[in-house]
């Protein structure tokens, strides 16, 4: 299932948007894994769930990017065959009450399966099987960015509180072994030791699931590169923590961080089992700062259908997909810092929606505040989502049609000297507010291959955007996330060797 | 590198107490003894050379983690050594799955690293081996039991040299010991006297007199259990009746000990009959514990593995006022922690000196600094002669002193290895 491409412009919609082409169906570049692995046997043999990882993939019909390198250039024309899964299924009843909250047949954005049963494995376009396992060494990029979006995410903040620079390296190698097992589906060693005094080194809630489409990016923060490990030669230029920005809110508790990590997947349970087994990893070298569960992504990936944020409007329509703009806006050339080739900056902030507010809006001027159209996600001057929005357009009053403090204009590449960022959110819940309200909103997650792009849209953005009134920056942290690591090394060993 | 052995050796020590003395590396028991930074174990006197390569005075066998098409695999260069001082190099070539690797004797584990990953450099520990079948286990292979077969009776015992030099800083260290201990016994007795006597502040004053001797050398005195007595009971535990804190009760035993005196001191600030029995409990325990520690001796990779320990101790339970809850004299113990473990590496010196001249300033250096950063919390008017820990100064001041701890226990983990394969 591919979108087919779009002559040019199309229109935008949702929360801190980057105004980006949403262009031919993309690549698979972050080098699906095309079959179970070698190593699935072993899983196979350990547990139940083997027989689904091992015999899932090669029958998935996935397109396999022969090499990482060749995957992102051949992709382009690449399409890729999906198969449907249940989509309800996948999100869980829970939270799939709250993502379709608008209506399944809204969200889709097309016709789904009634809501009263689960829908076959046809009627969903962007459904994903639990053996989908992705490759984690030898990809040029980390995963988790490229990769289409999974329905679900946990980002995790850790202050590092080892001291020497070999703990650290010891951690990010620790992580990186991790990682590679726990995208394969594989338990982190034993759940259930054969010694009777042994301690499991897997928690275990992962078993039986399969891998979900499982990524782990790892990011390294400002503070890896203060002098607590001889590393501020090594300091990108662009990397420092974000000035304050306009309307800023920020809780101190939801700040910062030396490092991060985004497990996303299919299946929460999945995405929290990486997090937490990866958190025990660290234990006495980082602990966590602050986190954040997402659901229900909530920004297009390559020929994803777009998908929509708390506020019901579809988010990431002009999302960054072509090869072309990857390099020109996401993937950092390693110009002042050769280990940062292929890798790039990773934005975080969490959104709080003022949801009951925006309940009692009237669709007008529901309208006016995204530039948008609710259900269709046209422009205000267009008819279909993908219509290109003209921002030049009047109306009988001779006032613009797409307001220029809405958010659609404000984000616009065209009103940003071309500026484009990938996004990447979620969804977020935290239950119930103090002061009575649902605490809920958007975990948004960006990349780009220079923070700054983020502070100049943001800083527009928080001057004047009509969605102001309706959300508020709650969380901020900004992360340097390297290039994926090769088979027998570690994500960020370039940054320990010697400075020539 | 640094390896985390802290709760494995404590899962060791609970599942393997049968005898009496469960302590790491005491020159009483003669299997394998699992010890903690730099795993070394022992048996018997005497042995033949091996043929296999040696460094050192110690037999070499790589060992090499990769992975294959996904299978993942341990190999060892050598499936036979001679007994005595083996060295394990560990290299992560590009396994994934294997973190840890352990030499492993009648299911007891005589030697292991952990935190092993592809791109890190190769790790390397030694263990004393006698004859015998061993078990190399590489959790997570394919194959993840291999065997490793040790020829010879015993391990050789060294002679002369700097091993003499090291065995006599043993015998130093075991009159150290012993001393702490007589001294601790005296305190006791003097705690309980002040609890007797209802004074509130002169009890105040002896607990804080007394609690050092503990923990200076608790590394040494730490897992004895009471004659026959189950030691999956903490009942019979001395290590617990002696200083069990408010965080690890056991409700099935209640109570005992100095921090159930410390709680009644300092928390309730009231002397009862209860707080009475509590300290004569605590004289009656520390008694027995001298009786069972006395005349114990050591090898010199024990002093280190102790001081090791110690540092342990401070990390785990001083840094984070868990150890004095309520009477927040945690620098106290802090400094008798690092003291009996200055003492441990003081009587070392002289032999490490000539082993390893650079690790033994690095070391002395990074004592230094603790102290240097203990000094600025030294209070002569304080119980104790130092500030108390409150949760307040630990929110400011916690991560400072763990660092300085942490930086020394880096090089002090290396000494083990040097002095246990020592000529």
């Amino acid at each position: 299932m591919t979108r087919p491409s779009e002559g040019g412009p199309a229109p935008e919609a949702g929360l801190p948007a980057d105004p980006a082409d949403r262009a031919a169906s993309a690549s698979p570049s972050a080098g699906r894994a095309a079959s179970a692995s070698p190593s699935a046997g072993r899983v196979a043999s350990a547990s139940p769930s083997a027989g689904r990882v091992a015999s899932a993939s090669p029958s998935a019909g996935r397109v396999a990017s022969a090499s990482p390198s060749a995957g992102r250039v051949a992709s382009a024309s690449e399409h890729i065959e999906t198969p449907r899964l249940s989509r309800r299924a996948l999100l869980g009843g829970a939270l799939g009450g709250l993502a379709l909250g608008g209506g399944a047949g809204a969200l889709l954005g097309r016709a789904t399966a009634p809501e009263t049963a689960p829908s076959s494995s046809s009627t969903d376009p962007d459904a994903v099987p639990d053996s989908t396992a992705y490759e984690f060494y030898d990809q040029v990029h980390q995963g988790g960015i490229r990769t289409p979006p999974q329905r679900h995410a946990i980002f995790a903040s850790f202050d590092v509180t080892a001291t020497t620079a070999s703990d650290l390296q010891v951690l990010l190698a620790r992580w990186s072994a991790s990682i590679a097992q726990l995208q394969q589906g594989r338990a982190l060693g034993a759940v259930e030791p054969t010694r009777s005094t042994g301690v499991p080194t897997d928690t275990g809630e992962a078993q039986d699931l399969g891998p979900h489409g499982l990524t782990v990016t790892v990011g390294l923060g400002p503070g890896i590169f203060d002098e607590r490990f001889g590393l501020a030669a090594r300091r990108p230029a662009e990397l420092a923590e974000l000035p304050r920005l306009p309307s800023d809110q920020l809780r101190p508790g939801l700040t910062g961080g030396d490092l991060s990590l985004q497990a996303c997947a299919e299946d929460p349970q999945v995405a929290y089992h990486a997090i937490r087994d990866l958190a025990r990893v660290a234990r006495g070298k980082a602990a966590i700062r602050w986190t954040v569960m997402g659901f229900g992504r909530a920004s297009a990936g390559p020929h994803q259908s777009t998908p929509r944020n708390l506020m019901g409007f579809k988010d990431g329509t002009r999302n960054i997909t072509t090869d072309e703009d990857y390099d020109a806006f996401v993937w950092h050339d390693g110009a002042d810092q050769e280990w940062m080739v292929g890798g790039t900056y990773q934005v975080v902030r969490k959104i709080q929606m003022h949801i009951e507010n925006w309940d009692t809006d009237y669709i007008a001027d529901q309208h006016a505040v995204f530039g948008r159209t609710k259900l269709e996600g046209a422009p205000l001057t267009g008819a279909k989502e993908h219509d290109a929005p003209d921002f030049g357009a009047t109306g009988p009053d001779g006032e613009p049609v797409i307001p220029p403090t809405s958010h659609v204009a404000l984000a616009a590449h065209e009103n940003n000297g071309g500026l484009k960022i990938l996004r990447r959110s979620y969804n977020f819940t935290d239950g119930m507010a103090e002061d009575g309200q649902l605490d809920a909103g958007l975990l948004f997650i960006a990349y780009m291959n220079d923070p700054a792009a983020f502070v100049t849209l943001q800083t527009r953005l928080g001057r004047v955007d009509q969605l102001n009134e309706y959300i508020a920056h709650v969380g901020s942290a900004v992360f340097a996330v390297p290039p994926a690591p090769r088979r027998g090394s570690y994500i960020g060993a370039a940054l320990f060797s010697p400075v020539e | 590198m640094p390896s985390s052995l802290t709760s494995r050796r404590a899962l060791l020590a609970g599942s393997a107490g049968v005898a009496a003395l469960l302590l790491a590396g005491c020159s009483s028991t003669d299997a394998p003894t699992p010890t903690s930074t730099a795993p070394s174990a022992s048996t018997g006197t005497s042995a033949d050379a091996g043929t296999s390569p040696s460094s050192g005075g110690a037999s070499q066998v790589d060992v090499t983690l990769t992975s294959a098409s996904g299978a993942d695999a341990c190999e060892l260069s050598a499936t036979s050594v001679p007994a005595g001082p083996v060295t394990f190099t560990v290299t992560n070539v590009d396994s994934a799955a294997i973190s840890e690797f352990e030499i492993i004797s009648d299911d007891r584990i005589v030697g292991e690293k952990e935190n092993l990953a592809p791109g890190l450099q190769p790790v390397s520990f030694t263990v004393t081996l006698g004859g015998g079948d061993y078990q190399a286990y590489c959790p997570g292979a394919a194959e993840d039991t291999l065997d490793l077969t040790v020829t010879g009776e015993a391990a050789p015992t060294p002679t002369g040299g700097v091993q003499a030099v090291l065995t006599e800083g043993t015998t130093g260290y075991g009159t150290y010991v012993a001393g702490q201990i007589e001294a601790m016994v005296e305190a006791v007795t003097n705690l309980q006297a002040a609890v007797d006597s209802g004074d509130l502040e002169s009890a105040k004053k002896a607990y804080a007199t007394a609690r050092p001797f503990y923990e200076k050398v608790e590394s040494d005195v730490e897992g004895f259990v009471l004659p026959g007595a189950d030691p999956t009971d903490n009942s019979g535990n001395l290590d617990y009746l002696i200083d069990m804190r408010a965080s690890n009760l056991d409700e099935a035993v209640g109570w005992s000990g100095f921090h159930a005196v410390e709680r009644d001191l300092f928390k309730s600030g009231k002397i009862t009959d209860g707080t009475k029995t509590y300290a004569a409990d605590l004289t009656a325990n520390v008694t027995k514990l001298a009786e069972l520690a006395g005349g114990l001796t050591y090898k010199p990779e024990d002093l280190a593995n102790g001081a090791a320990g110690l540092l342990e101790e401070v990390q785990a339970n001083k840094i984070k006022g868990e150890e004095e809850k309520f009477s927040h004299l945690d620098l106290v113990d802090f400094a008798a922690n690092v003291e009996g473990a200055e003492q441990a590496f003081a009587y070392l010196k002289p032999g490490l000196k000539e082993i390893d001249p650079d690790l033994t300033q690095t070391v002395a250096q990074r004592f230094d600094d603790v102290k240097t950063a203990l000094k600025d919390y030294e209070d002569t008017s304080a119980l104790g002669g130092y500030a108390a820990w409150t949760d307040a100064l630990r929110k400011t001041d916690a991560a400072r002193l763990s660092q300085v701890i942490q930086a020394l226990q880096t090089p002090l983990a290396s000494i083990a290895e040097k002095v246990a394969t020592a000529k």
